[in-house]
């Protein structure tokens, strides 16, 4: 699974950042609206009300021309006025100051400036103050005839704390909108990544070489169209893989038919040489040497096409392993006997089993003494077999003219002729090294070549050392600890 | 060596110096190149020993070998083009006793021809005219053998490794050691044959041939006959 986090959480992050904006910026103009509107119809209202009570109720008193402190007391002006919510104050200039309560003591000095002026000159004039810690509208202006200026103060607390609950109901409803968008952009991020999720399985699938995965074109959009270009990419690259899968059989498939279709009149051949070569000795001088060379050739011919046939059956996949308990001691012993005997083998255990296929040990170094043979005249060739703690390792070292260490990696190639001086009379095939490297790898090994010091070539096996130790008992062999520290089950010694 | 050898091969030029070879070994030769007509000459004829082709043109090779198998246990070479273990199991299931891979050079054809003729010709040994494995009776004068009384048919092979075995019961018998014993293998052979021939007279003479009581295998070194009561 890939992980789209990053692009999820920043385009969840935007949309969420989107809505939260959206929602403090109409929160904060609906409550600035609502704030106004409701001053503005409070003051039209309170202005409506004071131009009645100035024009009307105070005139219906009676009062006379420059009313006292107590004509107003009189007058129950104030009591009227508190009925409806409103305190009183009356300026009577030089003749005092009227309160309906004494809350309002002060008052006067904390209207604005401009405000007296225009009450004297007819107008009615109102302001916002803070009337003792309570918020509050004064209206003032002059009664028709009487030398009084009245001050209508009007409690409007609940005017603020209406307003203070719209902004709270707003914050709240800004802040449920903000989770539920949280949500709602999760969702839309996954579903604008689904598709770019969907092809990261895709390309996965590939990966693993299923060329047929598509990407599934469900959308006429960006992504749509970008499925096409990947998945036109995908067949134009799956349809090159097999034609060159296509091509690369063809060739394999030719190889093994021609020697295959090779191999009847070689079969002549080699055993018509092999009558020849019996009886050279009859033949006349002139002809004897082309009949020498006739079954040189022919043995050389033989060589190659077997390991062609050999070669084309790995190709094929025709191979398989026949693993057994095998005695590697007495295996080493049996092929340096058969292929090069003057090799000196040293073994570090009188046995050493290990569950493997013997017929491709065999051939692995039969063709690593076959090399020694050729190239490093078979002389002073000496065969180890260690046991190590995760590996095995057969080796073969000769004292030749060795590899330039540079090539070395290349003598496991197919027809690596390293040195192309080299007479071919000397050596095998050039693809003796190659099977060998094709029954390591079935044994689930490898080969390497290594320089020696003091000149020459090593050739190892290496194989898994899990090979060994499986043998179950019943062959009355016992159990022993060999010298050099390798855990007891990988050798084995059979009592004398 | 004085032995008649039925040779079934379809290509002339490996058909031709396969039996001047042959001759030159002082063996008779009698050629045959395609299964139904080397069918015909080994039924008209005696042979000491029968070479087969496995590719044969109108009647394989396998074919005739068990056709042959029904009336003879003449010793039959199969030449096979390829040395894979299903090859070598199919040519031995079908009656052969030995193999001998293509391309191969004609002196050692010769001398696998020898050796599978000089088996053939082995005197009975007269010492130990009875041998036993558990229920078996082992008759080495008369080459058969009996389990409560009944023949058991063994093809030649499976009855010399038998008694090869038996002869040396409690006896670890390495796979190479019993190539070299019984085919005359002298050198590095193909220890597929020992297997295939076992597993083939196992399937004959044990009582059970998933689990063997008589004939066992020691892994990693060879075969070997129970002991006498110590089953």
């Amino acid at each position: 699974m890939i992980a789209f986090g990053g692009v999820r959480a920043r385009l969840t992050a935007s949309l969420v950042a989107l809505v939260a904006v959206t929602a403090i910026v109409l929160g904060l103009s609906a409550s600035w609206f609502v704030d106004l509107r409701l001053h503005d119809q409070t003051l039209q209202d309170a202005a409506a009300q004071a131009r009645f009570d100035l024009s009307v109720v105070v005139p219906g008193r009676q009062l006379p021309d420059a009313p006292t402190l107590d004509d107003i007391d009189r007058s129950a002006l104030a009591e009227t006025f508190r009925q409806r919510g409103v305190e009183t104050l009356v300026d009577l200039g030089p003749r005092g100051e009227f309160r309906s309560t004494s809350r309002l003591e002060g008052l006067l000095d904390r209207l604005p400036p401009d405000m007296p002026d225009r009450i004297d000159r007819g107008e009615l004039a109102f302001a916002w103050v803070d009337v003792t810690g309570t918020p509050s509208l004064v209206i003032g202006g002059r009664p028709a005839g009487v030398d009084a200026a009245f001050f209508f103060v009007r409690d409007v607390s609940g005017l603020r704390a209406a307003v203070d609950q719209l902004r709270v109901a707003l914050a709240a409803g800004g802040l449920i909108l903000v989770l539920l968008s949280l949500v709602v952009a999760r969702r839309i991020a996954r579903g604008i990544l689904a598709p770019v999720e969907e092809a990261g399985q895709v390309a996965e699938r590939i990966e693993r070489g299923d060329l047929s995965a598509r990407v599934p074109v469900t959308t006429r959009d960006e992504f749509g169209a970008w499925a096409e270009r990947f998945n036109a990419m995908t067949a134009a690259l799956s349809d090159t893989i097999r034609r060159l899968e296509a091509a690369q059989q063809q060739n394999r498939r030719f190889v093994a038919d021609v020697s295959h279709e090779l191999r009847t009149p070689l079969t002549a051949l080699v055993a018509e040489a092999s009558i020849v070569a019996e009886h050279l000795e009859e033949l006349p001088p002139e002809s004897r040497r082309a009949a020498e060379l006739l079954v040189g050739d022919v043995r050389r011919l033989r060589a190659l096409v077997e390991e062609l046939m050999e070669l084309s059956r790995f190709d094929a996949d025709a191979e398989e392993v026949e693993a057994e308990p095998v005695d590697l001691v007495r295996l080493v012993r049996a092929v340096i006997g058969a292929r090069l005997p003057i090799a000196r083998f040293v073994p570090p255990a009188p046995t050493v089993i290990a569950d493997t296929d013997p017929r491709r040990l065999e051939r692995i170094l039969g063709n690593f003494l076959d090399n020694a043979r050729d190239h490093a005249g078979g002389v002073d060739v000496d065969v180890t077999l260690e046991i190590g703690e995760e590996d095995l390792v057969i080796a073969v070292a000769d004292r030749g003219p060795g590899v330039p260490p540079d090539r070395l990696d290349r003598i496991f190639e197919r027809f690596a002729r390293l040195d192309p001086s080299r007479d071919r009379g000397t050596g095998g095939s050039g693809l003796g090294l190659a099977i060998a490297a094709e029954h390591a790898a079935l044994l689930g090994g490898y080969l390497q070549a290594i320089d020696r010091d003091g000149g020459g070539l090593r050739l190892e096996l290496v194989l898994p050392s899990d090979v060994t130790g499986s043998l179950r008992d019943g062959d009355g062999s016992v159990i022993r600890a060999p010298d050099d520290g390798t855990p007891p089950s990988t050798t084995r010694e059979r009592p004398s | 060596m004085d032995a008649t050898i039925l040779l079934v091969e379809d290509d002339p030029s490996i058909r031709e110096v396969t039996a001047i070879g042959l001759r030159q070994a002082g063996f008779t030769v009698v050629t045959a190149n395609d299964g139904r007509d080397g069918l015909d000459r080994f039924l008209a004829g005696a042979f000491d020993l029968v070479l087969l082709d496995i590719m044969l043109p109108r009647m394989d090779g396998l074919e005739v070998a068990r056709e042959i198998r029904r009336t003879s246990t003449v010793p039959i070479v199969m030449l096979t083009a390829r040395a894979d273990t299903i090859d070598v199991v199919v040519g031995l299931e079908a009656g052969a006793d030995d193999y001998v891979r293509k391309p191969f050079e004609v002196p050692e054809l010769v001398a696998r021809v020898r050796a599978a003729v000089r088996r053939m010709g082995r005197h009975p040994d007269d010492e130990t005219a009875h041998l036993r494995l558990g229920p078996l009776v082992i008759d080495t004068a008369g080459r058969t053998v009996t389990r409560d009384g009944l023949e058991i048919a063994l093809t030649r092979t499976e009855f010399d490794l038998l008694v090869e075995l038996v002869r040396h019961a409690g006896q670890v018998l390495p796979r190479d050691t019993l190539l070299d014993r019984i085919w005359g293998y002298d050198y590095l052979g193909d220890s597929r044959l020992v297997d295939v021939a076992v597993g083939r007279l196992r399937a004959k003479v044990e009582p059970d041939p998933a689990a063997p009581e008589l004939i066992l295998t020691v892994r990693g070194a060879g075969y070997k006959a129970a002991r006498q009561g110590a089953q």
